[in-house]
């Protein structure tokens, strides 16, 4: 574990080299890339593994910043959370390294995308390894323009341009949250320290209102990072990057990581009901809120991205009813099969030659006899079908949900269920079965280096969820509380109901998919036609672009363009009044410049006067 | 000794510096313009000999310096007038107010 | 103590004049190599200087003190009474100055290749440009201080007003109004308090004034110093700029030769925040402390306000104009905080804006010689045909709007969180300014480099030999700030603890 912080400087290696030699590598930059986040991957495990057999946490840290007599550290920490999430990282990481092989072959700026990639992949490790807030802050923003670069790939297109700048934006506007949130806590506090925040928070040493204050304002961060409503708006958009990227940051690791940053400091979430009641009510909220958008999507990579702000609400919705063990679970399953998702989309994608609407797809199911059942997977572990890994973490949460008392966000989150098992196998019948609906052209199935990463993928998608469950025992949940009682129990006792009515309501979702989307015994426009204006807002996403196009966008000009009517006028006049004072002084001036040598006399005559009259009467002295 | 007091020369002095100063600021006629210059320098000299017998250290150099200021007054006028009548020819005028292309 | 290290560091850009001068005026290679070279020792002995502090070498040995101009015959009741030494020193703050500028020049000098004319007269101003700002920052009495400060100002406006861009003359002429003003607001504040203290030297005014009971030739009343601090506001306020005199900078941002505006940008405005650190935190520092919330509303106000309009300009040099005013305002905030933190984080701003400005400005230099226009409408697509120098302008970029890893954040942050402690509310009326820092810098940057290619680049050369020379030192030094700011806080210890309010 002391060597933990090579973790993150493999990929960062990574990426120094190949922008420094990629243009001559070319597509070599590929071995280079997947060799080093093979060692993180190596690393972590050793990491995960140490961590499991030792009795406690890892922490070194040096001073970074001195600031008179303050002193800022940074360092790393090795603790259960981190652990896992290392392995997470660096195991998708490496997996989708090893796909861009084959996804982004032929691309001019192949070696850029992963140094892009080595550049992130540091970062979220980087953020994963932090010990204290203020390091997280740092890596929390190279995460940030990781993503935005990737999301800018495609340069040279203005849709992906227009991506990318929002995706930095409206990231950042949380994160302006989580600097005040994190300032606040400091001078409170006096460190950035999770431990010594922690510390301060138990001991009671910091108000109610500002422990609340601070909490909301670090989980203004988390949802701008994580796409929870109002913030959301930027992941669907961020589809404009290559599909790899989607599976990487914008499903499995950078999106989880608002969910991670909850979880690092959740005691002190903890200590404040209003703050638990707010994560929870933002995440039910935006679980069902994304979930009714995804129902009527037609791009296949918006519909995941929507099913991926779902989820992560859900999370959230966990944290928020103190389900720890629930919330980090579910991020790590669904680390696993939304990347498989992403990464079988980008499989589909490829083969199609980068159509992307479900509308023109159609009948894939024997082309792409691979990509087909791993989607399959995947979709069967994201709505929640029994044995399957999202089945377990999903249930653990309407567990957590029903436990704390919140009944009516317990019922939010079983539709929502229902909702993602209908969307997503509507997605999965329109792709996959029934006639292609339009000439596809000639359909392969991908190479082996795209192909393998999806089968392990698939493999973890069904197994990852037997590290905790009601039946085999919950290992992971004990494990990761073990000697932190903040942070809850292990296992939440929760009645065995729960289960049945989760698996019927997901079984009822892919049953009614079945029935319009396969069987189409039932008319597609069923509903559409009899609620058009549900249905017109629905897809139209409630119009929230159009609302911050017409009240922010609007707004931010407004006042620049006032700004601009003062600076014209205002400044502009004090200009053209110094100018002014100046010239007029010049011209006065030269009227006494006449010629006439005896004026310039009758002036210096008359100064000397002046002068010799004001020494007499005040003794030579002024002031 | 004398008895007329230092008082009486510094006020002759005065008096003559006035009028040469009122002279040179105001007369249009650029000879009495010279002639006004004149007077203020002999103002000038009465000063520096009172001075040099009345002052706090009487000594030879105030009359000496009268010499000088004597001296160049002479070169001072003989320069000046040479200028005017160089003016004159090509103008006509000895008017001081006819006289400033300095302006430009 | 009486070395000449610092006389041989200001003056040897001297030597360059002096060759210069005997140079034939079509020499164009001659000069520009003269030009370049008479520019590092400057650099060398300040970089000297910087590693040997580091290697614990005492600042106060390059202390250097001749007697100049004596006035009045007071030298009987106390020799140093009205007497004006020649006198030059260092200490952290100035040390850190002093290198930027050594380096700015050197490199702002090999932006200068791109210069088309007039070449002799060009670099020998430049050099006397660079005479002054190395003096500034080594004056140890404000007499000194203000000689050098001029000295500044005549060569600015002749680079300015000769070799500038179409609307040149005006330019310079507002700089010159703006800051003569300034500079005899300034002369004003200096001689009252030359005549009331008999002394120029800024160690002995900061004991005199702050001692009770001083023996002084007259005293010095609160409501005095109170009037001397707003005059020295005022004064430095101009050349930083503060809202609302600012309007002279934005028309030197654009219209002087990009080189001249990486030395403007990345050094003289930055005389300003020295100034008012130096003198009015210095010597004022009760007077300071209770006009501090006026100060950081100063600060909050540049930051918005630069910030705003820097969002719909459509001259990318515009843009950086304003976002340079925006990133003065950090410097505000931070010397409003009047904290520790807050005044650490003012210091390290002035150095990295100094170093991104620079660096944003050698890259408009690049892009203006190929493209002929800094319109970002006009542009766009760039990354297609000049890949390196699209990337170098998103990392800039990055840098400006306070990137972790990257000088820009350090600052940024430690400004901010010197405010929050002593004005919370208002530091989140400034958080804003992150924001838009943000949106304005994308919208220009993103406007410029990414999205379809309106016109040809076929033809166009990406960065080319001597072009890399400052835009990888600038880089380096911004990210080497950014990750290891160590290399800024530690010359600043003392004197952060010495002004901390």
């Amino acid at each position: 574990m002391e060597n933990a912080w090579l973790i993150p400087l493999f990929p960062l290696l990574s990426f120094v080299f190949l922008l420094l030699f990629g243009r001559k590598l070319k597509e070599g930059s590929a071995y280079a890339g997947i060799l080093l986040t093979l060692a993180s991957l190596v690393f972590s495990v050793i990491v995960l593994v140490e961590r499991m057999a030792a009795p406690a946490s890892y922490k070194a840290e040096a001073v970074w910043l001195k600031i008179g007599e303050l002193e800022l550290t940074a360092g790393f920490e090795v603790n259960q959370l981190n652990a896992l999430m290392l392995v997470i990282v660096s195991l998708v990481s490496f997996l989708v390294h090893t796909y861009s092989k084959g996804y982004m072959h032929g691309d001019d700026r192949f070696h850029v995308f992963y140094a892009y990639l080595g550049l992130f992949t540091f970062a979220m490790l980087g953020l994963v390894l932090s010990p204290n807030l203020l390091q997280t802050y740092i890596f929390w923003e190279l995460v940030g323009v990781g993503s935005f670069l990737l999301i800018g790939f495609y340069y040279f297109k203005n849709e992906a341009r227009a991506a990318a700048k929002k995706a930095f934006i409206m990231t950042r506007i949380g994160d302006v949250g989580l600097l005040i949130g994190m300032i606040l806590l400091f001078w409170q506090v006096g460190s950035f320290e999770y431990d010594e925040i922690f510390a301060a928070v138990e001991a009671g040493s910091i108000s109610g209102t500002m422990i609340t204050l601070t909490a909301i304002l670090i989980f203004i961060g988390a949802v701008g990072k994580s796409g929870q409503f109002p913030l959301h708006t930027w992941l669907p958009d961020a589809m404009e990057g290559p599909t790899p990227v989607s599976a990487l940051i914008h499903a499995a690791t950078m999106v989880a990581a608002g969910v991670y940053l909850v979880a690092a400091t959740f005691p002190l979430f903890a200590a404040s009901e209003t703050a638990m009641m707010t994560v929870a009510i933002i995440g039910a909220f935006t679980a069902i809120f994304a979930a009714s958008i995804g129902l009527a999507q037609t791009n296949i990579k918006r519909v995941l991205a929507y099913s991926t702000v779902s989820q992560l609400g859900y999370m959230m919705l966990a944290l928020g009813s103190a389900g720890y063990v629930a919330g980090v679970f579910h991020l790590m399953t669904h680390a696993f099969f939304k990347a498989l998702l992403f990464l079988a989309a980008g499989s589909v994608i490829h083969a199609l030659h980068h159509k992307q609407n479900i509308e023109e797809m159609g009948g894939l199911w024997k082309k792409l006899p691979l990509t087909g059942p791993l989607f399959l997977m995947g979709t069967l572990a994201i709505s929640g079908v029994p044995l399957f890994s999202g089945f377990f973490s999903k249930d653990e949460i309407l567990i957590a949900v029903w436990a704390h008392g919140n009944y009516f966000l317990f019922i939010l989150a079983v539709i929502a269920a229902f909702f993602t098992a209908f969307y997503m196998f509507r997605l999965f019948f329109m792709v996959f079965t029934g006639e292609a609906r339009s000439p596809l052209g000639n359909v392969q199935e991908s190479p082996a280096t795209m192909t393998m990463p999806m089968v392990v993928l698939g493999v973890l998608a069904v197994v990852a969820g037997y590290v905790n469950t009601p039946w085999f025992g919950t290992f992971l949940g004990d494990w990761l509380v073990e000697g932190n009682e903040a942070l809850g129990h292990g296992h939440i006792e929760g009645p065995a109901w729960i289960m049945i009515v989760a698996t019927l309501v997901s079984l009822a979702g892919i049953f009614l998919a079945y029935l319009m989307y396969y069987k189409k015994s039932l008319a597609r426009d069923w509903f559409t036609s009899r609620a058009p204006i549900t249905y017109s807002i629905v897809r139209n996403k409630y119009f929230i672009d159009e609302f911050y196009n017409l009240s922010v966008v609007y707004a931010t000009r407004s006042v620049s363009l006032f700004l601009r009517f003062i600076e014209l006028f205002l400044v502009e006049g004090l200009m053209k009044l110094v100018a002014g004072v100046v010239s007029l002084l010049g011209k006065s001036g030269s009227r006494f410049q006449n010629g006439q040598i005896q004026t310039y006399g009758m002036a210096a005559f008359l100064g000397l006067a002046v002068l010799l009259l004001i020494f007499a009467l005040t003794g030579g002295y002024i002031g | 000794m004398s008895s007329v007091p230092i008082t009486a020369f510094l006020a002759l002095a005065l008096i003559l510096f006035c009028i040469g100063l009122y002279g040179a600021l105001t007369k249009r006629n650029t000879i009495i313009v010279l002639i006004s210059i004149e007077l203020m320098l002999n103002a000038v000299n009465i000063n520096l000999v009172t001075f040099s017998k009345y002052g706090m250290t009487p000594a030879i150099t105030g009359q000496v310096f009268a010499v000088f200021v004597i001296a160049v007054a002479a070169a001072e006028v003989a320069v000046g007038i040479a200028i005017l009548l160089a003016l004159y020819r090509n103008r006509r005028t000895v008017n001081i107010d006819e006289i400033n292309t300095m302006k430009h | 103590m009486n070395s000449i290290y610092l006389s041989l560091l200001v003056l040897s850009p001297l030597l360059g004049i002096v060759l210069l001068a005997f140079m034939p005026k079509t020499g164009e290679k001659g000069i520009k190599l003269v030009g370049v070279l008479a520019t590092l020792p400057a650099t060398v002995l300040a970089l000297l200087a910087y590693f040997s502090y580091q290697g614990g070498k005492d600042l106060a040995d390059y202390g250097e003190k001749v007697r100049w101009m004596q006035f009045g015959s007071f030298g009987q009741l106390d020799p140093n009474l009205f007497t004006v030494y020649y006198e030059l020193g260092l200490d952290g703050f100035s040390l850190l100055m002093v290198v930027l500028t050594a380096v700015l020049a050197s490199l702002a000098a090999l932006a200068s290749f791109h210069i088309k004319r007039e070449w002799k007269g060009y670099f020998m101003l430049f050099l006397l440009l660079e005479i002054g700002m190395l003096g500034v920052f080594t004056a140890q009495n404000l007499i000194l201080f203000f000689l050098f400060f001029e000295i500044t100002l005549i060569p600015m406006f002749f680079l300015i007003g000769k070799w500038g861009y179409f609307n040149k003359e005006k330019a310079a002429y507002s700089f010159l109004v703006y800051n003569g003003l300034g500079s005899a607001v300034l002369l004003i504040v200096i001689m009252v308090l030359f005549a009331k203290t008999g002394t120029s030297n800024i160690e002995a005014l900061k004991v005199f004034l702050n001692t009770e009971g001083a023996q002084l030739p007259t005293p010095v009343s609160d409501s005095v110093k109170m009037g001397l601090l707003i005059a020295l506001l005022i004064a430095f306020g101009v050349k930083l700029p503060i809202f609302p005199l600012h309007s002279w900078m934005l028309r030197v941002h654009v219209e002087a030769p990009p080189s001249i505006v990486m030395l403007h940008s990345g050094v003289l405005l930055k005389i300003g925040a020295y100034g008012l650190i130096r003198f009015g935190m210095g010597i004022f520092p009760e007077q300071f402390a209770e006009l501090a919330v006026l100060i950081a509303v100063l600060g909050v106000v540049n930051l918005l306000y630069g910030a705003f309009l820097a969002f719909i300009q459509t001259d990318f040099k515009m843009v950086l104009a304003y976002s340079s005013i925006s990133h003065m305002g950090i410097v505000l905030i931070g010397l409003g905080a009047n904290n520790e933190a807050g005044i650490q984080g003012a210091i390290f701003q002035v150095v990295s804006h100094g170093l991104i400005s620079a660096l944003l400005f050698f890259l408009v230099s690049v892009l203006y010689e190929r493209v002929h226009t800094t319109n970002i409408n006009n542009l766009g697509g760039l990354a297609k045909g000049m890949p390196l120098t699209a990337g170098f302008l998103l990392a800039g970029a990055m840098a400006s709007l306070g990137l972790p890893g990257m000088s820009g954040f350090v600052s940024e942050f430690m400004a901010f969180l010197g405010l929050f402690r002593e004005m919370p509310i208002l530091a989140a009326v400034g958080c804003i300014g992150i924001i838009m820092t943000a949106v304005y810098l994308l919208r220009a940057v993103l406007a410029i480099t990414y999205g379809r290619s309106d016109r040809q680049y076929a033809g166009i050369s990406d960065l080319r030999s001597f072009e890399w020379a400052p835009v990888l030192v600038l880089i380096g030094l911004i990210v080497l700030i950014g990750v290891y700011p160590a290399v800024l806080s530690q010359p600043l210890e003392s004197i952060v603890l010495g002004l901390g309010g």
